[in-house]
């Protein structure tokens, strides 16, 4: 065991035993919440297992993991739209806490792997991991009032 | 009669098809685990379709 195992561990431990947590428990519009911060605690988690372990294919899933978990939240958001009395929560606390790991974690591993062709798919899945909650945490706050159903 | 297009518009929309293949074609050649020639074809060719499906959606959610 290394420290980006240990780290890996650590994020998927608590980050993912938190949002099982707040998917089990509580109102829907928790719940919906909880069910996007999910990927923020996954992703960064399967890239420091990918650096820990050596083996390059975990990052392929953290890449499909950035680009599918925002848009199966707005399919949510899309769906949840329609209730009138639907409270809008939001957590924009842990919101920006979760872009903050994200971001660390690419740096962290940025730094470790030196530039090159990995480091610039490093940093597209750090713009869609943290550019994808942001939209889907707004799209849950009701910030697109404007679209159609958002 | 033949309806002319008017250059301009041939320009422009072959410099998006460019736009759109260079974009999609870096973002292969970022993606693969190793770069070697038949990467290299199948890269180009499926970056091509990708332009072309790429304008033809630009152009179905554009009012004009």
């Amino acid at each position: 065991m290394n420290g980006w195992i240990l780290a890996a561990g650590i994020v998927l431990g608590g980050g993912g035993a938190a949002a099982l947590w707040g998917v089990t428990t509580g109102p829907p519009a928790r719940r919906v919440i909880a069910q996007n911060l999910t990927t923020s605690a996954v992703c960064p988690a399967l890239l420091l297992f990918a650096q820990g372990y050596g083996r390059p294919a975990y990052v392929d899933l953290a890449l499909l993991l950035a680009l599918l978990g925002p848009v199966g939240t707005l399919v949510f958001a899309r769906l949840l739209s329609g209730e009138p009395e639907r409270e809008r929560t939001s957590a924009w606390g842990l919101t920006w806490a979760a872009a903050a790991l994200g971001a660390a974690v690419v740096v962290a591993l940025c730094v470790a792997g030196g530039p090159g062709r990995a480091m610039v798919k490093l940093l597209a899945i750090g713009v869609l991991l943290i550019g994808g909650n942001l939209i889907a945490s707004r799209a849950l706050a009701g910030g697109f009032q404007g679209v159609r159903g958002g | 009669m033949t309806r002319r297009t008017a250059p301009r518009a041939v320009l422009l929309a072959v410099g998006e098809l460019l736009a759109w293949w260079v974009a999609l074609a870096l973002l292969w050649l970022v993606l693969i685990s190793t770069v070697d020639t038949l990467e290299r074809i199948v890269g180009a060719s499926c970056a091509a379709l990708g332009a072309l499906l790429a304008r033809m959606g630009r152009r179905a959610v554009t009012w004009r």
